[in-house]
């Protein structure tokens, strides 16, 4: 039994090395794990949309309740305008939540817990975020960076502030969903080795103790993924409805 | 059953999912997210002021000082970050 709560998290490589230039980019289990929730994403809303019943069954349920319940968070958070981009956040929502949700399956491997993974997500809706602020008001989007009702004198300093603010986006939105993910798991990790080494007679302390931390575990998985959609939705209505 | 009554139960029902949905946004599931969001606000901001001090420095090759500064800047955008955010939960 691996004692190191970060063994979880190692990265290796399934089958031959391959590489571009000086990039490594064999297929290693976290890009299993991205391939293996992307097709259970599209087999369940194939399946949940193939038969539009009157009365639905299990799957076209699920289907259609999470179509309304992302419908109805990016209606509330970022209005009509964002209409368009219900696709993109409805794919970025899925794939986050049925990656946490994966990596709560033993001996699975948790894709969302890497920061590179999260940080990735996170810059391309920043930049994507930034390109759409740009092509629906020109220049005019930099008044984000420019408060109205503030001295003159102090505004060299407000603009410096509200840069930094906004570059911190992508930062606090990846560090967010990778710490939860992270966090949770080793401790949850910690705790299933304490019930190992305690044995019969201490064990079922940090035995029941995993059992509410699993609980709370899955909890997490669902509001970060939930949090990760929200925020890039209160991103986007920043960018289509400029107000300062 | 009479039209009246069926008002009656009617009323009733609706107000049991009124109070239901009342007691429902005071659960702690969204104040975890909320406190997370918070607390990320901040140190993100700090970090990313950190670095364009750092990066500022090496170009421009005054070293302590920018950092120093940005630092501070950092700071004071997290607060402000997290200031906005709660505002925003208030809503």
């Amino acid at each position: 039994m691996a004692a190191n709560p970060m063994t979880q998290f190692e990265v290796y490589r399934i089958g031959p090395e391959i590489k571009v230039g000086t990039f490594d980019i064999s297929f290693t289990n976290a890009s299993l794990f991205m391939i293996i929730s992307s097709l259970a994403i599209l087999i369940i809303f194939n399946l949940g949309s193939k038969k539009n019943s009157l009365i639905p069954n299990k799957l076209q349920l699920m289907a259609e309740l999470s179509y309304t319940f992302v419908a109805k968070m990016i209606g509330d958070t970022a209005g009509s305008k964002a209409r368009p981009y219900f696709a993109f956040i409805f794919s970025l929502f899925m794939f986050v939540l049925f990656c946490n949700m994966f990596g709560m399956i033993p001996y699975t491997f948790t894709v969302t817990s890497h920061i590179i993974v999260t940080f990735v997500l996170a810059s391309f809706i920043f930049i994507g975020v930034t390109i759409i602020g740009f092509i629906k008001h020109g220049f005019g989007y930099l008044k984000l960076f420019v408060p109205s009702g503030v001295p003159v004198v102090l505004l060299p300093l407000i603009v410096v502030i509200e840069i930094i603010s906004y570059l911190s986006r992508p930062i606090s939105l990846s560090v967010r969903l990778f710490a939860n993910m992270m966090a949770g798991h080793t401790m949850m990790k910690v705790f299933g080795g304490f019930v190992i080494s305690l044995g019969i007679v201490g064990g079922w302390l940090p035995l029941s103790f995993s059992v509410a931390l699993t609980g709370l575990e899955i909890l997490v998985a669902f509001l970060q993924a939930y949090v990760f959609a929200i925020l890039t939705c209160i991103y986007l209505n920043d960018a289509l409805n400029l107000h300062h | 059953m009479s039209k009246d009554q069926f008002k009656t139960r009617l009323q009733i029902a609706k107000d049991k999912i009124l109070k239901k949905e009342l007691s429902n946004k005071n659960q702690n599931s969204s104040s975890i997210g909320a406190a997370f969001k918070l607390s990320t606000e901040l140190v993100a901001a700090v970090a990313v002021g950190t670095i364009i001090g750092f990066i500022l420095d090496k170009t421009f090759g005054t070293k302590p000082w920018l950092i120093i500064i940005f630092f501070f800047v950092g700071v004071v955008a997290g607060i402000i970050n997290v200031v906005k955010s709660a505002k925003n939960m208030q809503k």
